[in-house]
């Protein structure tokens, strides 16, 4: 295998970060309310420099009131879901892993609801509690997983689908006893919704995203070594459970900070680490940046199709995630099995 | 070893990675969030001010929420996004003023025309932009969310919560304050109270009739206390009997066999069957379980206008003929529906159809 270079990652990462800036682009194209390519481009120029009283009002509205934010929320969810699924797949060593498949995206869901009926003004509070939600979840679902010491594949896929059809549960009820305007929008949250804006300034949430990538991007020399054995890594000096810590809070700060801006969008967290490992191979050290790059481009992808495909009306996000994920799933569980 | 000796670069290579993330970012958080009037900068609020000097002043307003909306004086071009707002709009004579509804809004016939801006739960915010509205009509069904984002948008939004009979008819007073209506929506509400007042004398001779609400056949779904289709049925002399606190309970069908309903009460459903009331009553008397209650048995089902679960203007027609099949025995023959119905059509500017169980269609041109 060719050593990985610095050099390597940042192209590729480059590579990516262009792909998803053209992409963006385009979707900002894209909408109900027609513009040309001209238009979204002298908008922005002037929006970049300032120039705020030359952009036409509506094009300001549906512009940097409606589209940016939704691709910037969507890069924020995309990034955080599949690094969150990278590292829960490296921290259970179970390529099927991902944040909603183990119902960790339930977790933190359940945690921001209740966080939203017990104290609905704290701003930051459904971030906290959705991350609560999603490290307890995490615990769970571990132990559950765990036969005579060790962590069984489909063991911890069960505890996982437990876990989450249990929280749905919980929530269903909390959702059904609780009647009220607030909670009914829910509903739409829950199938994932990058309509609503979080309360909390997105650029304290992306802050929070680059620490907690950047944290599992650091381990990520010694998850190739623990991935090959955790005996052998152990004696090649790294320090395993450090760095199942590390992995384990940064991944559920991931999920928490996702779920609560954009409630549980699956299958992301799953499809992209593995298409790109399929692409750029398996070093950790290359899978985390290329995976939440890859991220950004899948769910920037999947909402514009979301709120594209059946204009004027809109699909929640989720879904389009869902039909993509699901058969890849699928097809990745029956590959294991042969 | 390699790749424990890698190690050390790979803090370098985060370094570099995190800036370059770090930069786009940045650029992308870099503009004035979203378009809000606080936020705009010095030259456009400037631009904003001249804006508002070309057209009428504005004034602020308290909604039925609570929030203080700022809206022009003369509303121009308004969107609805709700089929009872809608109806309400047409039934104020301000058909002219509508720029647009939702794909719910049917009622009457030319709504269907109006540009469409998605659902009611879920509207898209560009085609709501593209209309220019200076005003946008929310209620109950719509989310929070949207009622949020329109606001974030600059676009006054303003949201009607009629939870009974009399909220509606101050619902729709306001809103012909609002639209610069008022004397339409005083004639329109004083008719449809006078219609109201008019049932109660000969109700108050009978007991309400205890009638079971199906919002929803498979799994049963009822109406509770608070919404105002329980208000509705009280005008109605009737009196639901799913006592909820949620405003759409699930019943179980051993609930409305325990709770013995007099009347069922079924809405009509004019997208699946063309309003054929008979072939629903039919639907039900072969469905398991409810072939089995009383009710169903003695052929005491009633179908109710699709306008009763509507707090619109046309709720009151609703109401009118729900009472005159309740009690026949107090109201006479069809005919006297019919009469009371043309009645209630004869109301403003209504320029409702009302459908009579007879086929007549009662048509006002007022």
């Amino acid at each position: 295998m060719r050593p990985l270079t610095p050099r390597k990652i940042v192209a590729v990462c480059g590579a990516l970060l262009g792909v998803l800036f053209v992409e963006s682009v385009i979707s900002l194209r894209l909408g109900a309310y027609a513009m040309d390519a001209r238009d979204i481009l002298e908008t922005l120029y002037r929006g970049a420099t300032q120039r705020w009283d030359e952009i036409p009002p509506e094009y300001r509205q549906i512009i940097f009131g409606l589209r940016l934010p939704r691709i910037e929320l969507g890069i924020l969810v995309g990034a955080a879901l599949s690094t969150a699924g990278a590292g829960f797949q490296a921290l259970l060593r179970n390529p099927l892993a991902d944040p909603y498949v183990l119902g960790v995206s339930s977790g933190a869901a359940l945690g921001a609801i209740l966080s939203l009926i017990a104290t609905p003004h704290t701003v930051g509070a459904i971030q906290l509690a959705a991350f609560t939600g999603a490290a307890l979840t995490v615990a769970v679902v571990y132990f559950l997983g765990r036969r005579g010491g060790q962590l069984d594949s489909a063991t911890l896929l069960l505890a996982g689908i437990v876990a989450a059809s249990f929280l749905s549960a919980v929530i269903m009820f909390l959702m059904t006893t609780i009647s009220g305007r607030d909670l009914r929008g829910m509903a739409f949250w829950l199938m994932g919704d990058l309509q609503s804006s979080p309360a909390v300034g997105l650029s304290w949430l992306y802050i929070v995203l680059l620490i907690a990538i950047g944290c599992i991007f650091t381990t990520s020399s010694d998850l190739n070594l623990i991935l090959t054995g955790e005996q052998e890594a152990r004696h090649l000096g790294v320090n395993v459970n450090r760095v199942k810590l590390v992995v384990y809070i940064a991944a559920s700060v991931l999920t928490g900070v996702a779920v609560s801006v954009s409630g549980t969008i699956g299958y992301v967290g799953l499809l992209v680490p593995h298409v790109m490992r399929l692409l750029f191979g398996t070093d950790y050290r290359l899978l985390i940046p290329t995976s939440a790059i890859g991220g950004a481009i899948a769910i920037v992808l999947a909402d514009t199709l979301a709120r594209t495909v059946v204009s004027p009306a809109e699909l929640p996000v989720g879904a389009m995630t869902a039909l993509a994920g699901a058969p890849v799933f699928i097809y990745l569980m029956r590959r294991r099995i042969r | 070893m390699e790749m424990i000796l890698e190690r050390r670069t790979a803090w370098t290579k985060l370094a570099q990675v995190a800036s370059g993330l770090l930069v786009c970012a940045t650029i992308a958080l870099g503009h004035p969030i979203r378009a809000q009037g606080s936020e705009l900068t010095p030259a456009a609020r400037a631009q904003e001010a001249a804006k508002t000097d070309s057209s009428p002043a504005t004034k602020i307003v308290t909604d039925e929420a609570g929030r203080r909306v700022t809206v022009p004086v003369n509303v121009r071009r308004v969107v609805s996004l709700a089929p009872n707002l809608t109806e309400t709009v047409y039934a104020l004579g301000l058909a002219d003023k509508l720029a647009g509804d939702t794909s719910y809004c049917d009622t009457p016939e030319a709504a269907k025309e109006k540009p469409h801006v998605g659902a009611p739960v879920n509207p898209n915010l560009e085609a709501i932009v593209a209309l220019h509205p200076d005003l946008v009509l929310a209620t109950a069904i719509n989310r929070q969310e949207t009622v949020d984002a329109l606001a974030r948008l600059g676009i006054p939004a303003y949201y009607t919560d009629p939870r009974t009979v009399s909220g509606m008819l101050e619902t729709t007073t306001l809103l012909g304050d609002l639209l610069g209506a008022r004397e339409q929506a005083a004639t329109l509400v004083r008719e449809l109270q006078d219609t109201l007042d008019a049932l109660q004398p000969q109700l108050r001779e009978r007991p309400p009739a205890h009638v079971f609400f199906v919002v929803w056949e498979d799994p049963p779904i009822s109406i509770g206390q608070n919404t105002f289709i329980a208000d509705a049925l009280r005008w109605a002399g009737a009196e639901s009997v799913i006592i909820a606190k949620q405003d759409w309970p699930q019943v179980s069908m051993e609930e409305i066999v325990r709770l013995r309903p007099e009347y069922i009460v079924l809405i009509s459903n004019h997208s699946a069957d063309g309003g054929d009331a008979a072939k629903q009553i039919d639907d039900l008397r072969v469905r398991a379980a409810w072939n089995a209650l009383e009710a169903v048995k003695l052929g005491r089902v009633v179908v109710a206008d699709e306008e009763i679960m509507r707090p619109s203007p046309g709720l009151v027609g609703a109401i009118v003929t729900l009472a005159h099949d309740l009690h026949p025995e107090v109201f006479g023959s069809a005919a006297a529906k019919s009469a009371a119905l043309a009645r209630v059509a004869g109301c403003g500017e209504l320029a409702l159809e009302l459908k009579v169980e007879t086929g007549a269609a009662v048509a006002c041109a007022r």
